[in-house]
């Protein structure tokens, strides 16, 4: 049985039974080459599910986004290994009741990055499709077909991926995958080897040429999983305005700033900001150097122990540093 | 007007002698991202992709623009020459006459802004065009109710050099609401794609004087060139899909404002504004005063409808508070409020939002779907349902329970 029939099946059964309102899983997009987050709420309508490596949208994005569910809608929803990290740091911070989630995981050999395919080819994308595990082919518009490996065209997340799979779920969707020795070795920060390297000169530069081209949609931040505040965001704030409403290179990067500021000990490196910049800004820059930072002081992983206190809720007053 | 020929590798040369007299605006590629940018000699320009990531109503539109600045400065007159300390001391001692004078007064400034640097815009498309017109009706005074001397003045200075979509994407619907691939609204001059260049139609005054401007890189079309152009033409229009009939949208989308089903099809949107920055058509902004000591300015910047703040009122009300709310605007603005006003659609078909939307909502499912009549048992359950009960959009609008 395939991981997407595990899937429908725990769906149809968690909407038959009444454990859930409705479900969150993902569907084909406008064409078999893109993929878009799906509600379900009949369990007739399961089919429309599947799983793909293009099902790179983070859906627990989701579960506080939906607005006026009744306070007890009950959610069932399918996380990879990255995203469930995400919920383990909502559950942390006790902003999500685990009562009244029923979540799936799915094991995942890695996502597939779209653009990094769209940029082969000049025409648009119109099919990717998966023969077997690690084949992916590509065909466009005009009809033009390629070949690729698996692995050589993930996302950047997941060529480092360390919890492929869900560090809490109620029910997994097929096999585990191979997990790396996490003992053995710890998270990989050459993405930011570059960036480290400059001076600091450089590196206002750097940041402010990368968000110079930032037009202020708020995507990377409504996308954002741990963003919280959504509808009450300091960076569109106007009453008191604390950040210029104005677009340019250095009230852009202020804006970017606060975020990352605001997920600090957070941030869990699951990529959806970067791929919701319609822009394809390098968002992960900041947020990654953040994480580093946290990951050598406090030797602290966002979202990978549910029992353990996000490292910003550790800090001692009366003794002026951080838990034990 | 005579239709000329630009062959491809006079292209550079075409756009250094339109760069002499004007800005010039094309889409480039920076970072493998397309943007239209101020092209300076030497850039490639990027037809291939088709649709650059945003329209080009940022060259006439500027997402931040500033109206004026402000500012206010205590002057001490010169005339009093008098013993400062003193004054600081006690101002108010004023009987003295040679004190009177010398009493510090508040100068503001107020310094209006008003650029329009002449521009030609090149490599846009038919449907980016069609955008400036669907603005123009707001900024550009329709029934002289409204006209914006900044858009206008920049407007006029803008010269619009289109390209022909010789390879329409499968998110293009331009031809579904009165639109094309060679479609000629708002365009100056039209360049159409065949073997070795482009074919050139100057469309109006301003197309002409812009092709004058660098003829020595044109020629005379041959017939032959010109029919292979409108052999492009037509087969681009046959590529394109008609997503909808654009009968009863309107009426439909204001009989199901307070179906339920808005929130269902809002699900999956994240409420960023992507939709809305990347359209050639949409046109909201608010204003902002900015003052830093005492200088400031006022200016105004692209806001949309996805905003939570976009509709919150002074008293904290917001009549739009939900998502599914500020969702089914957009549309409906796009659909219904505008076409009412102006009798056109404020859309031109560019697939833009599906494309670059983090989520690919389709503008054309969500058209299809509540532009549709309500099917009869969901409206029979809305009609039932106590937060559907309001009329008028404002009660609709409320907090649902
Ligand atoms: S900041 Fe970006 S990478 Fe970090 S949790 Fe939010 S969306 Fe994921
Ligand atoms: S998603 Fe990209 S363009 Fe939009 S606000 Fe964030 S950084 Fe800026
Ligand atoms: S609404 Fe979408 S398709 Fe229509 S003009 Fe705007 S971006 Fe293009
Ligand atoms: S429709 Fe898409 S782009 Fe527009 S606000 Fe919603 S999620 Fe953002």
């Amino acid at each position: 049985m395939s991981r997407q029939d595990h899937i429908r099946e725990f769906a149809a059964q968690a909407l038959a039974d009444g454990r859930v309102d409705y479900f969150i899983g993902w569907k084909q997009g406008y064409n078999s080459s893109e993929v878009v987050p799906a509600f379900v709420k009949d369990p007739a309508d399961v089919d429309q599910l599947i799983w793909t490596p293009l099902c790179h949208h983070n859906l627990v994005t989701f579960i506080k986004r939906n607005m006026p569910d009744p306070a007890d809608a009950k959610i069932g929803l399918c996380v990879k290994g990255c995203d469930s990290r995400t919920l383990v740091a909502l559950l942390q911070e006790e902003l999500v009741d685990k009562e009244k989630l029923y979540v799936v995981g799915v094991p995942c050999d890695g996502i597939v990055d779209r653009r990094k395919l769209e940029k082969e080819f000049a025409d648009e994308l119109v099919d990717i499709a998966f023969p077997e595990r690690g084949r992916v082919v590509v065909t466009t518009g005009k009809g033009e077909t390629r070949e690729f490996a698996q692995d050589d065209v993930l996302l950047d997340v997941c060529g480092r991926c360390r919890y492929p799979n869900a560090l809490y779920a109620d029910d997994v969707a097929g096999p585990l995958e191979a997990e790396p020795d996490r003992e053995e070795s710890g998270p990989d920060w050459s993405d930011i080897a570059d960036f480290e390297n400059l001076s600091d000169d450089e590196k206002q530069a750097a940041l402010e040429r990368v968000y110079a081209t930032c037009i202020r949609c708020f995507a990377c931040v409504h996308v954002c999983p741990v963003c919280v505040c959504w509808d009450k965001c300091v960076n569109r704030s106007r009453e008191p305005e604390l950040v210029a409403q104005k677009v340019g290179a250095k009230e852009n990067l202020l804006f970017q700033m606060i975020h990352m500021f605001h997920v600090a000990g957070r941030c869990t490196s699951c990529g959806a900001c970067d791929r919701a910049c319609p822009v394809e800004i390098p968002l992960y820059l900041l947020h990654r150097k953040m994480n580093k930072e946290i990951y050598d002081m406090f030797g602290f992983e966002p979202g990978t122990k549910l029992d353990e206190k996000p490292v910003f809720q550790l800090f001692d007053l009366a003794t002026d540093h951080f838990g034990d | 007007m005579a239709i000329r020929f630009l062959k491809q590798d006079q292209l550079p040369a075409f756009l250094g002698q339109l760069a002499e007299k004007a800005r010039v605006v094309a889409p480039v590629k920076t970072d493998g991202v397309v943007q239209f940018q101020p092209w300076v000699s030497g850039q490639d320009v990027e037809l291939d992709v088709l649709l650059a990531k945003q329209s080009p109503k940022e060259y006439v539109f500027l997402q931040t623009e500033t109206y004026l600045k402000f500012g206010y400065e205590m002057v001490k007159p010169e005339a009093a020459g008098g013993d400062t300390a003193a004054e600081e001391a006690d101002p108010v001692s004023v009987d003295d006459a040679a004190v009177e004078v010398a009493i510090p007064y508040e100068t503001v400034t107020v310094e209006p802004q008003n650029e329009a640097p002449a521009q030609v815009i090149f490599g846009l498309r038919p449907c980016d065009a069609r955008g400036f017109v669907q603005m123009d009706q707001v900024f550009g005074g329709y029934g002289g109710f409204y006209y914006d001397p900044l858009y206008n003045a920049r407007r006029e200075a803008t010269t619009l050099l289109a390209v022909t979509c010789r390879e329409p994407r499968s998110t293009c619907f331009c031809t579904a609401i009165g639109g094309g691939p060679a479609g000629e609204e708002g365009v100056d001059a039209l360049f159409t794609q065949v073997d070795g260049g482009f074919v050139v139609e100057a469309l109006t005054e301003k197309g002409e004087a812009a092709l004058a401007a660098a003829g020595a890189a044109l020629t005379d079309a041959t017939d032959a060139q010109i029919a292979a152009a409108g052999e492009v033409k037509t087969a681009a229009g046959a590529k394109i899909d008609v997503p909808f009939a654009l009968e009863g949208i309107r009426d439909n989308l204001h009989d199901n404002i307070a179906d339920d089903r808005w929130h269902d099809q809002a699900m999956r949107c994240i409420s960023c504004g992507t939709c809305t920055y990347v359209c050639p058509s949409c046109y909201c902004f608010s204003i902002n005063d900015e003052l830093v000591e005492s200088t400031g300015e006022r200016y105004r910047v692209w806001d949309n409808c996805f905003n939570p703040l976009y509709t919150e009122e002074t008293s904290g009300h917001n009549p739009r508070a939900q998502k599914s709310n500020r969702f089914r605007n957009r549309f409906s603005h796009k659909f219904w409020y505008y076409p009412d006003k102006y009798d056109s659609l404020l859309c031109s078909g560019c697939g833009r939002c599906i494309m670059n939307c983090p989520t690919r909502i389709d503008i054309r499912e969500i058209v299809r779907v509540m532009g549709a009549p309500a099917p009869a048992v969901a409206a029979g359950a809305a009609s039932e349902a106590p937060a559907a009960t309001g009329d008028a959009p404002a009660v609709a609008e409320g907090k649902e329970a």
